[in-house]
């Protein structure tokens, strides 16, 4: 018998649901992080360090180049990319240790704007930019996918899951969200 | 004919100074960047803007430290400085405030709101 085995982890106390627009940390051992993905991507970020973690859930990569109000809002990646790095930092993260999964992208509907692939492609392409290792991806296909993620552990459970568990993207304009306030002193 | 006003963004987001580059540029502004607040304070110590936008948390010199480091000497004392950022406490903006910023903008930023305030305070 191996004396020096790993403890088993705790068992989840507290699931936590990342929505589309959300991005969360915790240190929480016992807390679990779950989402379901269609053509959106979640990012998990981990220190190892500090053992703590966090996720975020985007819908649509970036603005279109012709950017107006009614696109500036939170669902982007490249806003809730920043909110996620952001948040880690300020609870003690480094970005040099800082280690990325991404998961999601998938083409739901064949068809249709390959919203899943520029998503997994944006969010390549961040994670590059800002010198972040992937070390773990499942992006793209056709199915929809559940992830859950333990945050003070880095660990991650992909599962493909019924297309009708996905969140659908709104064909219609998104509310507008109170974005861009600016206040002069 | 109105001299083209000149921006320098600081924000250590490679993604996000793309963005506010297309987003500035595209309504007529002159824009320089910067990916930090060190390299910002260097290459203003030699080169002049009409305005600073600077993001908060960057490695080597963060917001408050660029802003403090700007109003602390004679040449940037009076220069307009926004804060664009993805803080959104009352505490932070304060500080922000205490060390000499304009203004203060919270991400996801709007592209017009963005560009109607630099040209408020570039006078």
């Amino acid at each position: 018998m191996n004396q020096h085995a790993t403890p088993p982890p705790l068992p989840v106390q507290t699931r936590i649901t990342i929505m589309q627009g959300q991005a969360r940390v915790s240190a929480g051992p016992r807390v679990e992080f779950t989402t379901v993905l269609g053509s959106c991507v979640a990012t998990c970020l981990y220190d190892p360090e500090i053992e703590l973690g966090g996720m975020n859930h985007f819908l649509l990569a970036q603005p279109a180049v012709a950017s107006h109000l009614s696109e500036a809002d939170a669902h982007y990646g490249v806003y809730l990319m920043e909110v996620l790095i952001n948040e880690m930092l300020a609870h003690g993260a480094a970005k040099q240790r800082l280690r990325a999964h991404l998961y999601g992208g998938a083409n739901l509907h064949a068809g249709m704007t390959r919203i899943g692939t520029m998503n997994a492609d944006f969010a390549r392409q961040f994670l590059r930019d800002e010198g972040i290792p992937l070390v773990r991806e499942d992006l793209g296909g056709t199915s929809a996918r559940r992830v859950d993620f333990r945050p003070a552990l880095g660990q991650v459970r992909c599962r493909v899951v019924e297309a009708a568990l996905a969140p659908e993207i709104p064909s219609a304009p998104r509310p507008q969200p109170v974005c861009g306030d600016v206040e002069l002193f | 004919m109105s001299k083209t006003t000149r921006i320098l963004t600081v924000d250590d987001s490679a993604s996000m100074r793309a963005l506010l580059n297309h987003a500035l540029s595209s309504r007529g502004f002159d824009v320089v960047q910067a990916d930090d607040g060190q390299a910002a304070l260097e290459w203003l110590a030699v080169n002049e803007v009409d305005v600073v936008i600077t993001d908060i948390n960057m490695p080597r010199l963060d917001g408050f430290g660029l802003i403090e480091q700007l109003r602390a000497g004679s040449r940037h004392r009076d220069r307009p400085i926004l804060v664009l950022t993805t803080e959104s406490s009352d505490e932070k903006k304060s500080r922000a405030r205490m060390a000499g910023a304009t203004g203060w903008i919270v991400k996801p930023f709007d592209p017009d709101k963005l560009a109607t305030a630099v040209r408020r305070v570039a006078h």
